[in-house]
């Protein structure tokens, strides 16, 4: 039994991820306004922003975590307001607070997830001991989730989110508090599964692991998206407004991802400024 | 220990100054302004019983002392002490004290923190019952004696506070140390174990010193006496004698004895809140866990009848409450009502006298302790819920999967409990196994849909391997009294007129049709539950994830 593999054979959607008009409101406050992103299968997917942006709120929306106000979500072609069943079967996803059930050991976690996903027992705990000897956390059998490092604890949600072979993986910001070795392990596991054909959406202020991931990006801003398409897309663009405005570009050359981004956002270094009582 | 500072003045302000701003900003949402609501209801039902209480002893007191028997204090002590170490114990959900450990990133200093430990643990309902009950025995010997008797024990009286402050303090830090470990929960399980083999003996014991009431009695009296006069209640009673008699040496000697208890409860308390202090984590890890030993992955329980995610949920809530210190206690506590209720005074114990309502009471006081959880059924999931919202399965078989692990618990610990009233009374009659089976399949079903719902409207995140150190939602707390006040009230009812009538078979018949009312509302809220969690979903992931 593959939970993942209830879509019909023939099942072929152009965009693995597609929003229109997707919006968010907190009372007054618009969060996310018409958000169309478009994520072709396959594509390793950076979403960027400042604080405070939409990032997460939007992902929440794509996971099922958080209601939208207005617009429509399709993953993988499905509707996920009419097909939220089947649309979850197909994702994988390790949200900013990582789900983990911390009074569990990490085995019986990931049984238990395999389990949620409708897998067989045998096949989850096959899967478990698979994803616990890649992700180096078979060492410790009996120590509780929440005994673990927060790097541990990160490559163990990550694990959750894979077990069912999922078609989409949906991370919010995976590399943050984990260190060089532990980031290492996770960052192969997703070239892994973009290898095999997965789409992976994530979320990261780490500009650089994203420029050295990503094939495509997009960048929200106030709420809104303000960019989208492939790295080369994104840079022609910043260019093609430089040859205009010269000034907006601080370094000549190709273009670095934090200097795309800087640039659309309209933020600055706050090189200039201090704080006078700071030693 | 140093002395606080004025930065230490200063921070403590500032502890204070924050929970206000905190207790002031949860009123801008309806879910703050129904706690507030419900905090002041329970209030109200607290100042009641605690003014009432404090007539009640201020009186029985003021008769003690005018009638030239001061030394019968004592008898009105013990009850206010023994309620103030048990009834934290006994009622979780009420107990309000303060998880002081995020305070540690702060450079709040050792007495700093303690203070705000003793301060913010005080705040708690037997606290408040417990200081009530005492001014209304000072105010009695004041009545009685007004001048110096009435300050002497004013006095006394309050370092009596201070150690049943301290000791509910100490009692939970210590419980909650124990039981944190797997290790520790052994020795726990094997005590009880013990305890349970021992309840063997008290029956024929009970029944020994019951044939001869008065010899008995007395010994018992010879041997006790000395001992309680000893611990705090006796000593706060002496030193009350010392002075009414006029002997304020003797008085002073009984008083200085109380200081030294609130020491020597300090000191053991401080060993406690010294290791938090230094960032104590209380893991799980044992000292074989830490060794690095691969073992197979065991593939899920298979429970039959239940599908996957719904036996996956099952094992899982198992898991959880087996590694929970607390709900040990849930499991214990209701055998010790059992044994409390079940002593066999002079005119008899209550239940002693009625062994027949045994296993119904232990098990409804059991369902009772378990609505800690019913009501909150993803608080210990903490961020975890944001996996159920996210898989695929539905929030039905999550719920149902809970609901099945709870009531489980809940057929354990009544079976324990039939074996306790055999061993302490006699076996249960089948009537007292219909009435209670009948009984509990209709106040646990109408309990489990209530808290389906609570769970969902006013969730609350909880470390169930914490002891004490949070509280319930005001407004669960508030919802589960009124729900158990009507179902306790139709239960008590329905078996007091069958006895009323000598149809004791009526009852069953009556909890049947109850039953079944009840369980057809706990189908019609599970059938509706995935529209209703997903409607609440932004709600329980900013309750849970905090």
């Amino acid at each position: 039994m593959h939970a993942a593999g209830n879509l019909p054979e023939n099942h072929n959607p152009t965009a693995a991820i597609a929003t229109e008009n997707l919006t968010r409101r907190f009372g007054d406050l618009v969060a996310v306004q018409d958000v169309n992103l478009r994520v072709a299968p396959g594509q390793f997917f950076g979403f960027l922003g400042p604080n405070g942006a939409g990032k997460s709120t939007t992902i929440k929306m794509l996971t099922g975590l958080l209601a939208p106000t207005s617009g429509r979500i399709e993953i993988l072609g499905l509707d996920f307001e009419r097909q939220v069943v089947d649309v979850k079967r197909q994702i994988g996803v390790v949200p900013e607070g990582l789900a983990l059930f911390g009074r569990l050991t990490g085995a019986e976690y990931l049984t238990f997830v395999g389990r949620m996903y409708g897998l067989d027992r045998d096949i989850c705990a096959r899967r478990a001991t698979e994803l616990l000897d890649f992700m180096q956390l078979a060492d410790q059998p009996r120590k509780l989730v929440t005994d673990y490092s927060h790097g541990m604890q990160k490559k163990l949600a990550l694990a959750a989110a894979v077990i069912h072979g999922p078609k989409i993986l949906f991370l919010d910001e995976p590399f943050e508090g984990v260190d060089a070795i532990a980031a290492g392990t996770l960052k192969a596991m997703l070239q892994r599964m973009i290898a095999r054909g997965a789409t992976i959406f994530l979320t990261s202020h780490v500009l650089e692991i994203v420029e050295r991931l990503c094939s495509h990006v997009a960048i929200i801003h106030r709420g809104q998206l303000v960019a989208q398409g492939s790295l080369e897309e994104l840079r022609a663009g910043v260019q093609a407004q430089s040859a205009a405005q010269p000034q907006l570009l601080a370094s000549a050359g190709k273009l670095t991802l934090e200097e795309i981004f800087l640039h659309t956002v309209g933020g600055t270094h706050p090189a200039e400024r201090e704080l006078s009582w700071l030693g | 220990m140093a002395r606080l500072t004025s930065q230490s003045r200063g921070q403590l302000a500032a502890i204070g100054q924050v929970r206000w701003h905190m207790f002031t900003h949860s009123l801008r949402t309806t879910k703050g302004a129904l706690e507030l609501f419900s905090r002041i209801v329970i209030s109200i039902v607290i100042a009641a019983g605690g003014l009432g209480g404090a007539v009640l002893l201020g009186v029985t007191a003021w008769y003690f002392v005018s009638h030239g028997r001061p030394e019968a204090l004592a008898l009105l002590l013990w009850p206010v002490f023994l309620f103030w170490q048990l009834f934290p114990v006994m009622a979780t959900a009420l107990t309000e004290t303060m998880d002081s450990s995020h305070l540690l990133r702060f450079p709040l200093n050792y007495p700093a923190y303690v203070l705000v430990r003793l301060v913010y643990g005080a705040l708690d309902p037997a606290t408040v019952l417990g200081t009530l009950w005492l001014l209304g025995i000072t105010l009695g010997v004041g009545w009685a004696r007004p001048g110096d008797l009435f300050l002497w024990t004013a006095l006394v009286l309050a370092v009596f506070a201070a150690i049943n402050i301290l000791l509910t303090q100490m009692i939970f830090a210590w419980v909650e140390r124990w039981l944190a470990q797997r290790r520790t929960r052994e020795i726990f399980a094997v005590l009880f174990f013990l305890a349970m083999i021992s309840l063997q003996l008290v029956g024929p014991m009970l029944t020994r010193y019951g044939e001869r009431p008065n010899a008995t009695f007395h010994k018992i009296s010879r041997i006790a006496n000395p001992v309680q006069a000893m611990l705090p209640p006796g000593v706060a009673a002496a030193s009350i004698v010392g002075a009414a008699d006029g002997r304020y040496p003797l008085a002073l000697a009984f008083l200085a004895g109380l200081v030294l208890y609130a020491a020597a409860i300090l000191r053991t308390l401080g060993v406690r809140l010294r290791a938090q202090y230094r960032g104590e984590n209380l893991s799980e890890v044992s000292r074989d866990a830490a060794l690095h030993q691969r073992i197979g992955v065991q593939p899920g329980w298979t429970v039959p009848g239940l599908s996957g995610p719904v036996a996956a949920v099952f094992e899982k809530e198992l898991r959880y409450l087996a590694r929970s210190g607390p709900m040990l206690l849930t499991f214990v506590t209701p055998i010790i009502m059992l044994v409390v209720f079940g002593i066999r005074g002079r005119s008899g114990g209550f239940l002693f006298n009625s062994p027949d309502l045994a296993l119904p009471i232990g098990s409804a006081y059991a369902l009772l302790l378990l609505t800690n959880l019913i009501y909150n059924t993803f608080g210990a999931d903490g961020g975890g819920v944001q996996f159920f919202l996210a898989s695929p399965a539905s929030f039905r078989s999550v719920v149902l999967g809970k609901n099945l692990a709870h009531m489980a618990v809940l057929a354990a610990e009544v079976l324990i409990l039939a074996v306790a009233v055999s061993l302490l009374f006699r076996p249960p009659s089948w009537l007292a196994v219909a009435i209670t089976v009948t009984g509990l399949l209709f106040a646990a079903p109408i309990n489990l849909a209530a808290g389906n719902l609570l769970s969902l409207y006013s969730p609350k995140k909880i470390e169930v391997a914490t002891f004490g150190r949070q509280r319930a939602s005001q407004l669960t707390v508030l919802a589960s009294l009124v729900l158990q006040i009507v179902i306790f009230g139709i239960g008590a009812l329905t078996i007091f007129l069958a006895r009323s009538y000598a149809r004791p078979w009526l009852a069953v018949f009556v909890f049947v049709a109850l039953a079944i009312i009840s369980f057809a509302t706990y189908s019609l809220v599970l059938t509706r539950i995935d529209p209703l969690a997903q409607s609440r979903r932004e709600i329980l992931t900013t309750e849970l994830c905090k």
